[in-house]
């Protein structure tokens, strides 16, 4: 009975109990929204931190991660690569020499590390392949007489490889894009003008576009004036076995783009077998092994147990080798939490607020409820489940359209192409695609009950302390 | 059989700007199936002895017992759970719960003190029969008169059988003939449930079927009419 009376009570004056739900729905969207965003971005940087870059865990030589000093390579390969063999876990691994050096082209040159890989077994456990920016060639895809290399979209900026150029291509692709013809005509004034970097390029468009303009439509502009000759030139300058400085000239295969600017600007991948032939490396002779497991929460276990059967050398799991992520995914429901009490706490004053009116214009009915034997306990309970079906019924709404607006969204992914400049920087992808687990709503359906709950102990302490005989004369 | 006994009961209201005193060495004793009136100007104290005898409030001194039990003797959380179970409580302004129907109404104190559901749903029938509202037992209170509302709140108070049913100015907000049909109702169920009805009240219809008439003045008992003791 009671809880039919909670619930018929909070229908007593349904405007303002429809405010109260339609704020804690408003709040729980906003927060189911901004988590599965923050949450959508968490995990893409990890994914892609784990399949593009650093892969689960990585094995090198004693000390090879201190300095990256060439000679320290890992001792008898063959014997490691046979234990990996028996170690469950391991979805695969690739061998990886690691030399550091200067790219330069005719105008620029930048520090880098030079990773030899071997392209095809790589990519079965590495989906580096899958970034290559459409039109800059391929990953290491076709047969060249000449030495290969693979660098990052920011490298190729920061070297002048990519251009920016306004030609009758670049026009046709704006038009397509729904540029309109007023832009169209001020862009079409350097039309044919090759700009050697982005920052010229940007210049360019300050000065003839406006703020508001380049806002909307800057970077579709960039994209279309993007240029890239294939097979463009750099020379990669490193130390030889002997530490001996030797230099050669690469043609880029391709070029990636795994929104990770840092990653981009310092990583140049080339084939294994020219890094050997360049620096006179033995055949045999890698830096570095990197693991890919079958699942990801075995890294801690998988890292011990190698730890244990390879004593002689270093293994670093991807938690160690960056550890500002690890710190995310370890404590990222931690955060959620904390960000949704917040707004609950928020959203819980405006239901004090309410249940303390509840109690005030019925302080007669409560009186009379005393008086006829409703125990204090069911008073409480009364007005408790009065705030928990306002919070529940605000939260579960709220819920439910934060799930669908973003499986709505996660289709396409909502796309910050004005921000990918300051979001890549940080190793975040300006291409967003919201996700949340359902283990989440749990979490948040748990809290706003909470909420509901310690919002009603203040009114319902104030139902308490009613004097029945005073209460009933109350008009 | 004795349901109600007051034993030299006194309540004094005194603070720094006011002394009462608002019952005054009552003494009195109900037994089963009285019909009785506590009469008296306003200020008498009829209220307050009410109250006192509801276990609203707490007498300034002397004892209470309500079936042998003293009710001083009872803490906070058992004197409620005490009066849900002995004590029927009819209200001037009939205070039902608004968003319950009749039938709800009724069967609340029952559904507090878990009563089987049959026994619940027999109960309720057969109470709002007697008041002639079966017919309007799934109406919230908002669509009944004020007489009915009365009713309804009359079928509440003795749902749960209790020793005795406490009536504060039951028809002062009543027609007269809304008023006359409510007492008819009142005086059959005292005869038929053998449940002890103690009224405060000014109204002389009141006055006129009440089998015991108490006038009090100025707290003090003055006359204790003994007019027709019930069969």
């Amino acid at each position: 009975m009671i809880w039919k009376i909670a619930w018929k009570n909070i229908w007593r004056n349904p405007v303002r109990s429809f405010v109260v739900i339609g704020s804690v729905t408003v709040g729980v969207f906003a927060g189911v929204f901004a988590i599965a965003f923050m949450n959508g971005m968490i995990s893409q940087r990890v994914e892609s931190a784990i399949d593009e870059e650093i892969s689960h865990i990585q094995v090198t030589g004693k000390g090879f991660n201190l300095n990256n000093d060439p000679q320290i390579t890992i001792p008898d390969i063959s014997h490691t690569l046979s234990i990996l063999d028996t170690v469950k876990g391991i979805r695969g691994y690739v061998e990886r020499t690691i030399i550091s050096g200067m790219a330069s082209t005719a105008s620029k040159s930048a520090g880098v590390q030079i990773v030899g890989i071997n392209p095809a077994e790589d990519q079965k456990i590495f989906s580096l392949n899958k970034t290559i920016i459409e039109g800059t060639g391929g990953y290491f895809t076709k047969e060249s007489k000449f030495n290969l290399a693979l660098i990052g979209q920011d490298l190729a900026k920061e070297l002048n490889i990519i251009r920016f150029l306004i030609d009758s291509a670049a026009l046709s692709e704006l038009v397509k894009e729904g540029v309109p013809d007023r832009i169209l005509n001020k862009v079409s004034r350097f039309s044919g003008e090759r700009f050697k970097n982005e920052k010229n390029f940007d210049k360019r468009m300050n000065d003839i576009l406006l703020k508001e303009e380049i806002s909307e439509y800057g970077q579709k502009i960039k994209r279309a004036a993007w240029s890239f000759r294939e097979g463009s030139k750099l020379t990669l300058t490193f130390l030889d076995k002997d530490n001996n400085q030797v230099g050669a000239v690469f043609r880029l295969t391709g070029i990636y783009d795994t929104r990770n600017s840092i990653f981009e600007m310092s990583t140049i991948f080339v084939k294994n077998s020219d890094l050997k032939r360049l620096t006179g490396m033995n055949e045999k002779s890698f830096h570095q092994v990197i693991l890919r497991l079958t699942d990801v929460d075995q890294t801690e276990a998988v890292t011990s147990e190698l730890m244990d059967i390879l004593p002689g050398l270093d293994v670093s799991n991807w938690k160690e080798l960056q550890p500002d992520l690890a710190m995310m995914t370890d404590y990222v429901h931690e955060i959620y939490a904390f960000f949704m009490a917040i707004i609950l706490a928020a959203l819980a004053f405006g239901i004090v607020n309410t249940m303390l009116m509840v109690v005030l214009e019925r302080t007669r009915e409560l009186g009379m409820l005393a008086a006829i034997g409703m125990n204090r306990k069911k008073v409480f309970s009364m007005i408790m489940l009065e705030s928990v079906f306002l919070s529940l019924i605000g939260g579960v709404t709220g819920m439910a359209l934060g799930w669908i607006i973003v499986h709505l969204t996660a289709r396409n992914g909502i796309n910050f192409a004005q921000y990918a400049e300051g979001m890549e920087a940080f190793g975040y992808s300006a291409h967003v695609y919201p996700e949340i687990g359902a283990d989440f709503f749990i979490m948040i359906a748990v809290m706003i009950i909470l909420t509901g709950i310690l919002s009603s102990v203040y009114p319902a302490l104030k139902a308490l302390k009613l004097n029945p005989i005073e209460a009933i004369r109350t008009e | 059989m004795k349901v109600l006994e007051l034993k030299e009961v006194n309540k004094i209201y005194d603070s720094s700007e006011v002394h009462v005193h608002a019952v005054n060495d009552v003494s009195l004793e109900f037994s089963e199936a009285e019909f009785a009136a506590i009469v008296g100007p306003s200020g008498s104290g009829k209220t307050t002895l009410l109250n006192l005898i509801g276990g609203l409030d707490k007498p300034t001194s002397g004892k209470i017992f309500i079936d042998g039990t003293d009710l001083s003797s009872l803490r906070s959380s058992k004197l409620i759970d005490f009066r849900m179970r002995n004590i029927g409580f009819v209200f001037q302004a009939y205070n039902l719960i608004p968003v319950l129907t009749a039938k709800e109404n009724v069967e609340f104190i029952m559904s507090l003190q878990k009563w089987e559901e049959k026994e619940r749903d027999e109960r309720t029938f057969e109470l709002l029969k007697a008041v002639g509202l079966s017919e309007r037992a799934n109406s919230r209170p908002s669509k009944l008169s004020g007489g009915q509302q009365q009713r309804v709140a009359v079928a509440r108070a003795l749902a749960s059988k209790p020793k005795f049913v406490l009536a504060d100015e039951p028809t002062a907000n009543l027609d007269s003939k809304s008023a006359t049909t409510l007492l008819e109702i009142m005086e059959k169920l005292n005869h038929e449930e053998k449940i002890t009805f103690i009224f405060s009240t000014h109204d002389p219809r009141v006055v006129k079927m009440a089998h015991r008439v108490i006038t009090l003045e100025d707290g003090k008992v003055v006359s204790d009419d003994l007019r027709e003791l019930p069969e």
